[in-house]
């Protein structure tokens, strides 16, 4: 009797949750999009961005010595620039302002002579990974005139070469986007799953579910269980998405990484903290208004902690300490790990610990503050 | 036999009720009791706080921790025999809004332990006493407030019970609607439930209950038949008072 009321709640919530079309536009549109979007948005970010984008870059060549002029054509010719010929009519000192250049290098007279150095000036919006690499190919540059030496990349490669380490590469943005905002997504069940135990509550079918001596514990279990199993759909379609169908749309790679199967416990792990979260907000929240209020805002401010929306390793320190209390930071890295690191299972298990750790809190004060009637 | 008995009951919703005790808790019911014999209808009346929906609860063992005992048709309550030998349309149309009627009643049958031959002969039986056979496959939120109403009744009546318990059942409904729960109640007891029915529509006691409680303030004020009261309203006003109940 238990085992068939249990199913038959569980049949009732998934027909109720998909025939809300707006639940299943949160649930599953709207990271579809965002993985889609955030994808192109951060794809000069992530990828090997300088040889992607081209650096619009003004020289001004005071000097004309033969030195200045070879540096001169080694910055025109380099593939990471793209040079910007100023109208003579514009103010060279609004240059930034007018849009048409993010660089401008100052060739000095005297510096053939050693007396005045290469100036460099940024567009104050540049970002600082940009600046490092022009800077760094500055220097590069005018070492190789100044040195007199043809290619100083081939006489550094002797000294230095890089590797990835076991068979890691360098990440796509897609890699990053889909468990960021597949985990975001699995975090905003908790929006519909709180409705629907307050909307039980308040319209007063949960009355009438204990008029038919149906136990509290299996109300609660059939409620849990289809968000749960949404949960893990929700993963897998952002996962298929992620990996096949994107990289056909906006040209990015997706690499699994050689340990997929940890993608399961990992998955399993992450919709029990979700679900428990979800569960935590209904019984916190005591109108329709305050659950999607609690729910969106704790999802977003967990998402921004853990860095879904700004990524982790661009946080400042102490933003990257604060993360480690967001679920979804374990969740993210952890997923990382497959992705990105080839992780062994071993490394996850503390991440997946912790967001055990998590679920079960939230479980257990859920249980303390419920109010069934 | 007594298709319900209510002994001795006293209910707090501030805090939990001291069997020993006589004062200084907040009681919605005190030493509360009444009975119903088996086929009759009978009446709860009483202004808004007197203590008919938490009444209403115990009954149906919604609430719990209160002092005193309940039998349904000789069956102690929360037991699931007692649970199960009545039926309750609450105020509130507690529906699920999304699914259908069909789907409504096949779910509130599974938690009546109905067989599922018994939910689909049940279900054309309850959708032809209340009207809605050609509208059992429609979403129950494109009804009317009388439709839903009439579907609420229908799922209390799912499971056959001896007892059934209305909770002001017309609240909202048009005439046509009204007339046909009314009607439906009549051929009910006709065969032989016995209903107990919560209202503030006078008329609509004295039309159908052959006898009548009376609550205030969490006790009874009267008990007794229906043919003993000239003008319901009148005898209400009278007992209760005529000042608002606005707490």
């Amino acid at each position: 009797m238990i085992r068939r009321q249990l199913v038959e709640i569980v049949k009732k919530e998934m027909l109720v949750m998909l025939r809300d079309k707006q639940t299943i536009l949160l649930l599953f549109f709207m990271p579809l999009a965002l993985i889609f979007f955030m994808t192109l948005a951060f794809k000069g970010v992530y990828a090997d961005k300088i040889y992607e984008k081209q650096i619009p870059l003004v020289i001004e060549n005071e000097s004309q010595s033969p030195k200045a002029n070879l540096l001169e054509q080694k910055i025109q010719s380099n593939k990471m620039i793209k040079i910007v010929e100023l109208p003579p009519d514009m103010d060279k000192d609004r240059i930034f302002e007018y849009g048409k250049a993010q660089v401008l290098v100052v060739i000095p007279k005297g510096f053939e002579e050693g007396t005045r150095p290469v100036e460099i000036y940024f567009d104050p919006v540049f970002d600082t990974g940009y600046k490092v690499a022009v800077r760094s190919l500055m220097t590069s540059l005018t070492v190789e005139v100044v040195m007199g030496i043809d290619n100083i990349e081939a006489v550094v490669s002797g000294l230095i070469t890089e590797k990835t380490k076991r068979d890691m590469i360098v990440p796509s943005p897609l890699q990053l986007t889909v468990p960021a905002y597949a985990i975001f997504a699995m975090f905003f069940i908790a929006i519909p799953m709180s409705i629907g135990f307050l909307k039980e509550k308040n319209e007063g079918t949960l009355q009438r579910l204990f008029t038919y001596s149906v136990s509290p514990s299996v109300i609660a279990l059939g409620k849990i269980i289809p968000y749960y199993v949404i949960n893990i759909i929700q993963f897998v379609l952002m996962l298929f998405f992620g990996a096949f169908i994107a990289p056909l749309i906006i040209n990015t790679p997706f690499q699994m990484g050689t340990h997929v199967w940890h993608l399961i416990p990992i998955t399993l792990v992450v919709a029990a903290a979700t679900t428990g979260f979800g569960v935590l907000i209904a019984t916190l929240a005591k109108t329709l208004e305050q659950t999607s209020t609690l729910a969106a805002t704790g999802a977003i401010l967990m998402g921004v902690l853990g860095g879904i929306m700004v990524p982790h390793f661009i946080m400042s320190h102490t933003m990257q300490k604060l993360a480690m209390i967001s679920p979804i930071y374990w969740a993210h890295q952890s997923y990382l790990d497959v992705f990105l690191r080839n992780a062994e299972f071993s490394t996850i298990l503390p991440k997946l610990a912790i967001l055990a750790i998590f679920a079960l809190a939230c479980f257990f004060i859920a249980g303390r503050r419920i109010k069934w009637m | 036999m007594k298709a319900l008995e209510v002994s001795a009951i006293s209910f707090s919703y501030h805090s939990p009720v001291d069997k020993s005790a006589t004062g200084g808790v907040d009681y919605a019911l005190r030493s509360f009791s009444m009975s119903i014999e088996e086929g009759k209808v009978h009446a709860l009346l009483g202004p808004n706080g007197a203590g008919k929906t938490t009444l209403m609860k115990i009954i149906t063992g919604v609430l719990r921790g209160y002092a005193g005992e309940v039998f349904v048709l000789g069956n102690k309550m929360p037991e699931n025999s007692a649970l199960l030998s009545l039926g309750c349309a609450p105020q509130a149309i507690s529906l699920y809004m999304p699914l259908t009627a069909r789907e409504n009643l096949h779910f509130f049958g599974v938690m009546a332990n109905l067989s599922e031959e018994q939910i689909t002969q049940r279900s054309v039986d309850v959708l032809a006493q209340t009207g809605l056979t050609d509208h059992a496959d429609k979403l129950i939120s494109t009804y009317s407030g009388g439709m839903q109403r009439r579907l609420n009744l229908a799922v209390a009546l799912l499971h056959s019970p001896k007892l059934l318990l209305l909770d002001e059942p017309t609240v909202g409904v048009d005439p046509q609607s009204r007339n046909h729960i009314y009607e439906t109640m009549k051929n009910l007891n006709a065969s032989g439930m016995t209903i107990l029915l919560s209202t503030h529509i006078m008329e609509e006691a004295a039309r159908l209950c052959s006898s009548v409680t009376l609550l205030d303030g969490g006790k009874i004020v009267f008990d007794g038949a229906m043919s003993a009261i000239d003008n319901l309203e009148k005898f209400f006003l009278e007992k209760t008072g005529r000042g608002l109940r606005d707490d």
